[in-house]
């Protein structure tokens, strides 16, 4: 899975649209931090695909360092909303109590979509998730590619693949988005 | 002061479990010794390396092994340890290769084992005279078998036969792994680490339908299932045979098709799974009608098998996942986690079988998410002085003088099993752990070395 999108016009950074996209993706970060999942399932398109992959230590090349068959988490409208459905019950415990979050999002850059109204946006994110008191914090690395769509007039994300930079997740779960 | 091995042993067999067994460093590296280097244990399914050269990366506890299929497509174990000077040999995890060269010195070896290169070997070792290249090999496991496809091997040489370890439970893997003359094709494995003891997941998979209502509440509130009651885990029938244990739920009906068409299996799987099961399999699903759910075999391979929603239309789709509970320390567990699906199942419901999976267990998994979150927690509860006065109570199902509380059924299969609430395959389990961690024969190592290395014919 590459970022850079070489054959693509890249969104200059001091572009309208660079900064919707800038908004679009911290705004998201807070509402992930914060734990506001309805508001973030809103930011979604109806046709959305998330898609963690898992990560694989290959010889010599990272080209095929991306499982093709299986994920950490694929997932569309349904599944996601029934996640955010589940940490609304007083029984979702690998969030009870919550965590607490904070997603750095890093090296934005954004690029003309397939249709007029998408954007293409690379981004690298960085976890700090800590639980309880006893446990040592989790870091998780990643990097994102996106596609946003503009829907009445607002962004929202039609795709997201997550590039780990772990083969062996250290994190206990994927309870949380990145 | 060294443990009373023997005392937590005793405990242990009564179901009252001395709370340290779960993070106790000399009771893990007697585990290494008397459990890991004499059972049984996977590696890998065959399915991952389904053409010549293909090889995954697998370890024993701290041995690394190449899980390799050369190219007369036999399955070879080889000891990831170069002959030379010891380094690692194959340093990904999966891939295609017909040999193997250590990054040290690059002797290289034939995805047989054997050693084909060895640099300079003219000036360095004066020829075969010095060091003879033929018959020379990486060390392999004493033991290599398979069943269904998983790839198993014991490091220990007088182990029994892989079918006489399995014992009943053998019949049991055919719920998971042939559900046609094909079998299963494997998928993943997700890998992540959990701050929990190994034996923990291996004691829930075996019997712990009683936490289901509870742990698992969150997915019946967000209507997860068509059956939505999670009490109805206490209906289903707990089966203990050979060196494994599992769950079943009950299902509605005394007909296998139904039973299966209930829980969302098309007409034409169940047509291969009434094709190559046998007439017990079939009395088990159908007139008895129980169905496989968790199970585990002894030590740290376990399946589960549950049938959610999958979207919105309501499409009820079943998945089957085997995990390894890798054990790192006695406190650390690294979870492998597949898919599994059989092979000739059509796409369709391969896609909604693999949705399945991912929203019930693997590292994302609804289920697993908060079963892990319990075992972390009662490794690290385990850890303190007050936990060494805490014997856990594990008499789930029996009277105070032994007597079970119910008595075991009528039982179209293998084993022994009862309906209702217990703990008896938890106990069955840990009685198997306490007979291999009772027994202070060594395991034999034999040191091939010098044989090796000293006649050149």
């Amino acid at each position: 899975m590459t970022i850079t999108h070489a054959e693509r016009t890249q969104i200059s950074y001091n572009s309208r649209g660079y900064a919707e996209v800038l908004d679009f993706v911290y705004r998201e970060a807070e509402l992930l931090d914060l734990r506001r999942h309805q508001e973030w399932l809103a930011l979604l398109t109806d046709d959305v695909r998330y898609v963690i992959p898992v990560r694989v230590t290959t010889a010599h090349t990272l080209d095929d360092s991306v499982m093709g068959d299986m994920a950490h988490l694929d997932e569309d409208r349904y599944s996601l909303g029934k996640r955010v459905e589940r940490f609304a019950t007083e029984h979702a415990w690998a969030e009870d109590p919550p965590s607490r979050s904070r997603r750095y999002v890093t090296n934005v850059r954004a690029w003309e979509g397939d249709e007029p109204f998408e954007f293409i946006v690379g981004s690298n994110v960085l976890l700090f998730r800590s639980r309880g008191d006893i446990h040592e914090p989790d870091l998780v690395s990643a990097a994102r590619s996106d596609v946003l769509r503009r829907v009445d007039g607002t962004l929202r994300l039609a795709r997201r693949e997550v590039l780990l930079d772990e083969s062996v997740v250290r994190m206990q779960n994927f309870a949380v988005f990145l | 002061m060294p443990r009373d091995i023997q005392g937590i042993l005793d405990d242990v067999r009564h179901g009252m479990i001395p709370a340290v067994v779960y993070s106790d460093g000399e009771i893990f590296e007697l585990e290494k010794q008397r459990v890991f280097a004499r059972a049984w244990m996977f590696l890998a399914h065959e399915s991952e390396i389904p053409e010549p050269g293909d090889y995954v990366v697998r370890r024993i506890v701290d041995d690394s092994f190449i899980v390799t299929r050369d190219e007369h497509a036999e399955i070879r174990v080889l000891f990831n340890m170069c002959l030379h000077r010891g380094m690692q040999v194959c340093r990904s995890e999966l891939g295609n290769a017909s040999h193997f060269r250590c990054p040290y010195h690059a002797w290289t070896y034939r995805n047989t084992g054997e050693l084909t290169g060895v640099p300079f070997h003219g000036d360095a070792y004066g020829g075969d005279a010095g060091l003879a290249r033929s018959g020379v090999s990486l060390l392999s496991p004493p033991k290599v078998d398979t069943y269904a496809g998983l790839i198993f091997a014991s490091l220990d040489p007088s182990a029994p036969e892989l079918a006489t370890y399995l014992g009943g439970f053998q019949f049991y893997l055919d719920f998971y792994l042939r559900q046609s003359e094909a079998g299963a094709e494997i998928r993943g494995p997700q890998r992540f680490r959990v701050k929990a003891n190994w034996k923990i997941g291996a004691e829930n998979f075996a019997g712990d339908t009683y936490h289901t209502p509870h742990t698992h509440a969150s997915v019946v509130d967000i209507n997860l299932f068509a059956a939505p009651k999670a009490r109805k885990r206490k209906e289903g029938a707990l089966y203990f045979a050979g060196t494994g244990g599992g769950t079943t739920y009950k299902l509605p009906t005394a007909d296998f098709r139904e039973n299966l068409l209930s829980i969302g299996y098309p007409d034409e799987m169940i047509a291969r799974m009434q094709a190559v099961w046998d007439p017990d399999h079939r009395a088990m699903v159908g007139s008895s009608g129980f169905m496989p759910s968790a199970a585990t075999l002894l030590p740290n391979l376990s399946f589960v098998h549950n049938w959610p929603i999958v979207n919105a239309d309501g499409l009820v789709a079943p998945f089957i996942s085997m995990r390894l509970w890798q054990p790192v320390s006695a406190t650390e567990t690294e979870v492998y986690s597949w898919f599994c699906v059989d092979r000739d199942a059509p796409a369709d419901y391969k896609a909604a079988s693999y949705k399945a999976y991912l929203m019930c267990f693997g590292s994302s998994g609804m289920f697993e998410q908060d079963d892990v979150e319990n075992w972390t927690s009662i490794t690290q509860m385990s850890r303190g002085r007050m936990a060494e006065r805490l014997n856990l109570h594990s008499r789930m199902g029996l009277l105070r003088d032994d007597e079970p509380v119910t008595p075991p059924i009528e039982w179209p299969a293998p084993g022994r099993a009862r309906v209702g609430f217990g703990e008896f395959n938890q106990r069955e389990l840990l009685g198997l752990w306490c007979d291999l961690m009772a027994n202070d024969d060594s395991p034999s190592v034999t040191n091939g070395a010098r044989r090796r290395y000293a006649t050149v014919s």
